[in-house]
């Protein structure tokens, strides 16, 4: 369990963290969502106290990180795979971070196993490629069997089977009662490996609620997709109704903001056939989109067209 | 993974416990990269050589059989030069961590930061000194061997012995110190030459009293004083600046560690 209250971060005339409150719950894996800039590392540096709130506090499993005596046991971190000093090896680095919490060396080599780093382990970290880094420091994390887990995008430069494997351990840290709290931008993986999610916006709390209840939520805009052969009968009927309609290239009608049921009870007043009639729920990219459209802080302006372009 | 992770043990460790892992770790830390025994390879060439080279000019020189030198100057002259290999031991061990990043991860081992800043200055200066200490009783003792009228008495040995330890404990300190103030390799490398060099050789060259005086106050004149008894200053003053420094450096670098963001 990680409760963060009131938590908040000033950095010279930059609020980081405003006003934070929420709690990331055991058995669940709780996805930490916002734009470039929102908070999310900051605030993951001050649950660990790394940095000091500028108000508010965190407590880690009931209490202060920063008092722990064995705090590997209790809570175990991959913020940044590079902090890494690149002169030691894998296994030298872990076993730095075993024997400042009393943790036998034996479990070191459990975990360089546990985490596919193998006989690289004995090698510099100089030599390791981000995806090799980025195991070392979950290693670095679950070297003390800890209840508590906090992942700054652990995806971060992973090839397909590595995300894979992260999103499986994640699942399973979670299914064996650990809290896991896991930030990523990559929503598809998110939409699939977390039960949770916070989300936050300039340094703000936007959003705290199950998946399944964002997904399901007012910013996640029902449509249905509609087949009839009469799609400019029915079209007119529901634009009459002030519902928005449009077509999609394959001849279907989309229908935004409806349920199944107000487009299948107007086609039967209608009396047209219809085909097809499913709801669609907008992924959690678009709906992650509208909840944090306002707060993001480094949008990219409309590229120009590239001026060779290839002509068909 | 066993799925006792999940209750939370509460095995508190005593301060003192927690400390020993932590010295410990950083007994690891500094045996585990390869800058440590680079510089130390450096300080043995350095205090060793220059030592024995000292002694060899020594025993051709008129001042040959007959006299009374202690052969003691050896490990002295030798230190002199081949301190700095060690002050860059102590300081990139704190400031590596720094450079790289490693003090995240550092200080989620070991949160407690009073603990971490007692072991993380204890561990190098340690290092430092003690591997000053030895090198420069090898080189007294080839000193002795290479040229015969060098007088070597344990008194004499203890005391000069005992001055070194001084001077590396106090240099390393500031090197420590202002590591973890400055926090960047280059910057504190820079500071701790001027101090501890470059300064206390430059100043009085200039022949302002003004100048003269600010040398003399400086933690590489007292260095200098406490090992070879030159230039003219009180035993009271070059205590005083050792330690003023040290003690200077060491507030500035544990405020930095306990009160500001890891960085
Ligand atoms: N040490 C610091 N000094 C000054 N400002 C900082 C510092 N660390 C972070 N910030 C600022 O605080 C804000 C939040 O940064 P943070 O790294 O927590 O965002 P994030 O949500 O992790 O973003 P990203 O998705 O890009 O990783 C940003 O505006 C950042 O510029
Ligand atoms: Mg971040």
């Amino acid at each position: 369990m990680i409760e963060v209250r009131g938590l908040t971060k000033q950095y010279g005339t930059v609020r980081a963290v405003d006003d934070l409150t929420f709690d990331v719950r055991p058995g669940k894996v709780t996805g930490f969502l916002g734009p470039n800039g929102a908070g999310k590392s900051t605030t993951m540096r001050m649950v660990l106290g790394l940095d000091r709130p500028t108000a508010g506090r965190a407590l880690v499993a009931g209490r202060p990180f920063a008092g722990l005596a064995r705090p590997l046991r209790t809570a175990g971190a991959l913020l940044d795979a590079q902090a890494v000093n690149p002169g030691r090896s894998g296994r030298d680095h872990l076993r730095v971070a075993a024997r400042t919490n009393g943790i036998p060396v034996r479990r070191v080599d459990e975990v360089i196993d546990q985490v596919g780093l193998g006989p690289a382990a004995r090698r510099r970290v100089r030599g390791y490629s981000l995806g090799m880094r980025q195991r070392l420091g979950i290693a670095g994390a679950l070297l003390g069997d800890p209840a508590v887990l906090l992942f700054d995008e652990p995806m971060n430069g992973l090839d397909l089977d590595g995300v894979r494997w992260i999103r499986r351990l994640v699942r399973e840290l979670a299914d064996e009662g650990r809290t896991v709290l896991l930030s990523s931008h990559l929503m598809s993986e998110m939409e699939q490996t977390a039960d949770h999610l916070v989300i936050i916006g300039r340094g703000r709390l936007i959003a705290d609620a199950s998946l399944e209840e964002i997904m399901r939520g007012e910013n996640a805009a029902r449509r249905v997709r509609v087949r009839t052969p009469s799609g400019d009968d029915l079209a007119g009927a529901l634009l009459r109704r002030h519902l928005r309609v449009h077509p999609t290239g394959d001849g279907d009608l989309l229908v935004e903001g409806a349920s199944a049921e107000t487009v299948g009870d107007v086609a039967l007043e209608l009396g047209v056939a219809v085909h097809r009639l499913a709801e669609e729920h907008s992924s959690l990219e678009q709906v992650y989109l509208d909840l944090t459209g306002d707060s993001v802080q480094y949008r990219v302006l409309a590229a120009p067209e590239p001026a060779g372009q290839v002509r068909r | 993974m066993s799925a006792t992770g999940v209750a939370v043990r509460s095995a508190d460790a005593s301060t003192a416990t927690v400390f020993a892992r932590a010295a410990s770790a950083e007994w690891l830390r500094l045996r585990t990269v390869r800058t440590t025994w680079w510089c130390l390879l450096a300080a043995a060439v350095t205090i060793v050589g220059i030592g024995a080279t000292a002694a060899f000019d020594e025993a051709q020189g008129p001042a040959g059989p007959g006299s009374t030198l202690p052969a003691t100057l050896a490990g002295e002259f030798g230190v002199l030069p081949g301190q700095f290999a060690l002050l860059v031991l102590a300081l990139l061990a704190v400031t590596q961590e720094h450079a790289t990043g490693m003090i995240g991860p550092t200080l989620q081992w070991t949160p407690r930061r009073g603990v971490l800043l007692a072991a993380r200055v204890a561990v190098p200066v340690a290092v430092a000194t003690v591997a000053g200490v030895l090198l420069a009783l090898v080189t007294d003792v080839a000193a002795w061997f290479i040229a015969p009228g060098l007088t070597l008495s344990l008194a004499d040995l203890a005391d000069s012995l005992g001055r070194i330890a001084a001077v590396l404990a106090a240099g390393s300190l500031l090197a420590v110190g202002l590591g973890l103030l400055l926090r960047s390799t280059a910057g504190a490398l820079a500071t701790v030459f001027l101090l501890q060099l470059v300064l206390p050789f430059l100043l009085p060259a200039f022949d302002v009293a003004w100048m003269r005086d600010l040398g003399r106050v400086l933690p590489g004149s007292g260095a200098i004083w406490t090992l070879l008894g030159e230039p003219d200053m009180t035993a009271v003053l070059a205590t005083t600046v050792l330690a003023g420094w040290s003690a200077a450096a060491l507030a500035g670098g544990g405020w930095s560690l306990l009160r500001r963001d890891a960085g």
